[in-house]
């Protein structure tokens, strides 16, 4: 068990040196799609951002428009999913694979869409809901979560603090857009299912 | 700003490593870094061997692994009342493993099999591997509902299980008793089975509460085979259900039985073993209710009439039921509670209130009946007629005897008491335990009865007939000139055994009256032939009659005896 500790401290100083979007799976500099070479522009502009999306951070890029995306469901689930949050919205826009990736800074008309692995889709049903507010009732109601009020996240504060937007889930809550040292761009390295442990007390 | 983080980091990591209550340090932890017997090479993450949070199966909750098919071999018994269908539900996704088709590390979200090296050699039928057959193990996936707890009768309602059990849309499935991700109570229960707790929080035995396998404190000896393979449990008490009862990978299937052989189920405590009393030593003498004879000759539901020749020891004993109680005859003892049986009109009981009731059922009306050793004048082997309190006589079983007049009779007993089949056909010895187990003389009697002809009297050779009938006066006679004349002339001058002229059982009125056929006179054929093609007693009054019979070349033609 110190061996698991100091191997998972080891990787955590290998790989803060090297946090960054450079060179990670979001570092779109040398996409043929991308000609302006940029990595930062496919998504944020420092001028004239568009102000109709919400909650987004000087947003450069085109806005999915799918309302109604398919949810999941499950007998066992406590939580009231709803349509993604726009926080969520902005991965979605390339991740549901309804907007081109080149379609940034006013283009509307690119075609080259995601595929692979890390097309979502806008049939979310398969994957863990999101935009669901958890709280200390959904904890208590579910008996297999933490409450996120009063439990460490591991990130400095309380998963609330550090992993909610306005006590919601959203895809940022385990994923940081900007940051690959995990590998999926995930908040904690899931080894030991850390991350997921985090808030499911299983 | 950094070290804080390392720190939190670090108290993190030991959190979720400390965590008693954990699937981390659970069997189900199949990373590399579990602490169970299954595990893989290098995976690291704990939650992918069932969830991904991505492109999961249509199943639920975030299934990442394939769905088996649906040719299972399903649960069978003669007596449940549930309908069992293929497994669904949660019990699915368990399956997803635990039928041992897909390997633990064939996992949705990843590219190649997780490797397990040769560890998944260890997923063995009978721990971890229930196979496609699930006739061996407890029924899931079916409906739960008031229907079938009534219909069952031995059932909670479904309103009432004992938490934390609980039914998925209706339906019993794995996790009604197993939660996969918290091994607190050993077998990921969800509670623990001590005194089976788990199995009674649906379970509500008839009788149950007193019985002795619910209440009794023994424990094993450690001698031969542990009666407790697969459980921690001390006692009898404690293992409840389980000791006979196997939740999965049951040896006899059907009722989950932990072995095939219905007796081995009781004879590895009832040899000494646990129980105090050697039940199995008994049957293995020479005359018994040979339970070993049989195999899946005796059925659950079976009628309360046997029509398949058989002996197991639920036949007798209901092990829900049985707790150590005497009684008076003819009332049933605590041994034999709650068992099939016939009554005295030959109708049928769910449960009987009278001992020679469980008798009735292989010894009267059934087909397959065991027929007497001895030829007699009048032959029934019906004991039910023999018993009838309407008979011209009869040993006292089902009601007190005709004769108001039995001078040797020995305390307690009186002409108004009444005795048990058992008071005559135990296991011999003097510590035996008590029933109709196994002895060493013919016909499973409690003492030696000498029967066919020239027998030397003693104490010994008719010792079950003296143990009542005290053997002095029987011969010597007290006030009564009778006794000597007859007994003693008989019994011990002409080398007569008693059954020679007693039928011990009794005589059927419909076969006999009661001035041939009072006191339980039905000679042995073998012995007592006819004269002048008549073979008569004739009663004519109290302590007197005539006979007419040659035996042992002397003509009775006839005899009077006053």
């Amino acid at each position: 068990m110190k061996n698991i500790t100091l191997v998972s401290l080891m990787i955590l100083f290998t790989n803060i040196g090297i946090a960054q979007i450079t060179g990670s799976k979001h570092d779109f500099s040398g996409n043929a799609w991308n000609t302006s070479g940029q990595i930062c522009i496919v998504c944020h502009t420092p001028h004239n951002a568009d102000l109709t999306v919400a909650t987004a951070p000087l947003w450069n890029h085109d806005i999915t428009s799918v309302a109604a995306y398919t949810l999941y469901s499950s007998a066992t689930l406590d939580a009231t999913v709803g349509q993604p949050g726009n926080e969520s919205k902005l991965c979605l826009s390339c991740h549901d694979g309804t907007v081109a990736l080149e379609n940034f800074g006013g283009t509307t008309s690119g075609t080259n869409f995601i595929t692979g692995s890390a097309l979502v889709g806008t049939d979310i049903s398969d994957d863990h809901p999101i935009s669901f507010v958890y709280d200390a009732a959904l904890a208590a109601a579910d008996g297999g979560l933490h409450d996120p009020a009063t439990t460490s996240s591991g990130l400095g504060s309380t998963i609330s603090d550090d992993m909610l937007f306005a006590s919601r889930m959203e895809c940022a809550s385990c994923h940081d857009v900007h940051d690959n040292v995990n590998g999926m761009f995930l908040r904690i390295n899931n080894a030991g299912s850390a991350l997921c442990l985090t808030c499911h007390d299983k | 700003m950094r070290t804080e983080f390392i720190l939190t980091f670090c108290f993190f990591i030991a959190d979720i490593l400390s965590f008693s209550q954990s699937i981390v340090n659970s069997p189900h932890n199949l990373s590399a870094s579990g602490t169970g017997e299954i595990k893989s090479l290098e995976e690291k993450e704990i939650c992918i061997f069932c969830h991904t949070p991505h492109t999961s199966n249509p199943e639920r909750p975030l299934w990442n692994r394939s769905v088996p098919g649906t040719n299972y071999m399903l649960y069978k018994s003669s007596t449940i009342k549930a309908i069992p269908g293929q497994p669904d539900g949660a019990s699915v996704l368990c399956l997803s493993c635990h039928d041992g088709i897909i390997a633990p590390g064939n996992v949705l979200n990843r590219k190649y099999e997780i490797d397990f090296g040769s560890g998944a050699e260890t997923f063995k039928y009978g721990k971890y591997n229930l196979t496609t057959d699930l006739s061996d193990d407890h029924m899931i996936s079916f409906f739960y509902g008031s229907a079938l707890a009534y219909a069952d009768g031995e059932l909670k309602h479904p309103e009432n299980l004992l938490p934390p059990v609980t039914l998925e849309e209706g339906k019993m499935q794995c996790t009604s008793c197993h939660d996969p991700h918290k091994n607190t109570n050993k077998n990921f229960l969800v509670k623990t089975n001590k005194y089976s707790a788990l199995c009674l929080s649906c379970h509500d035995k008839k009788y149950w509460l007193r019985s002795a396998h619910e209440n009794s404190e023994a424990r094993w000896n450690g001698a031969g085979i542990s009666p407790w393979i697969g459980t921690a449990y001390e006692t009898v008490s404690e293992n409840a259900c389980e000791n006979c009862h196997k939740p999965h990978s049951a040896g006899g299937h059907e009722h989950l039985m932990k072995y095939e052989a219905e007796e081995r189920n009781c004879l590895n405590c009832h040899n000494g073993n646990v129980a105090s009393k050697n039940i199995e030593a008994q049957i293995n003498k020479p005359y018994s209710h040979n339970v070993y004879s049989y195999f899946k000759v005796h059925n659950a539901a079976e009628d309360a009439l046997v029509f398949d020749m058989h002996a197991e020891c639920e036949d007798c004993h209901n092990p829900h039921a049985s707790y150590n109680a005497e009684a008076n005859a003819p009332f049933v003892k605590g041994y034999n509670e709650g068992v099939k049986g016939i009554d005295q009109n030959g109708n049928r009981l769910e449960t009987v209130q009278y001992e020679y009731e469980i008798c009735y059922r292989c010894h009267a009306d059934s087909p397959v009946k065991p027929v007497s050793s001895i030829n007699r004048q009048i032959e029934q082997n019906n004991v039910r007629l023999e018993f009838a309190p309407v008979n011209p006589s009869f040993h006292p079983v089902v009601a007190p005897g005709v004769n108001p007049d039995v001078p040797d009779l020995a305390a307690p007993y009186s002409v108004s008491s009444i005795i048990y089949c058992t008071d005559c056909h135990a296991s011999n010895g003097e510590d035996s335990p008590a029933g109709p187990h196994g002895s060493i003389y013919p016909g499973i009697l409690k003492y030696n009865y000498t029967t066919g002809d020239n027998v030397t009297e003693s104490y010994y050779a008719y010792e079950l007939c003296y143990k009542c009938h005290d053997r002095s006066v029987l011969i010597n006679g007290n006030s009564n000139s009778f006794q000597t004349k007859i007994h003693k002339k008989h019994i011990v001058k002409e080398h007569t055994p008693c059954s020679v002229c007693h039928d011990s059982h009794g005589i059927s009125i419909t076969q006999g009256n009661s001035v041939n056929n009072s006191n339980l006179i039905n000679f042995d054929r073998n012995v007592v032939s006819p004269v002048n093609g008549i073979i008569r007693f004739e009663d004519t009054g109290l302590f007197s009659g005539s006979c007419y019979l040659s035996c042992h070349g002397k003509i009775h033609n006839p005899k009077f005896y006053n």
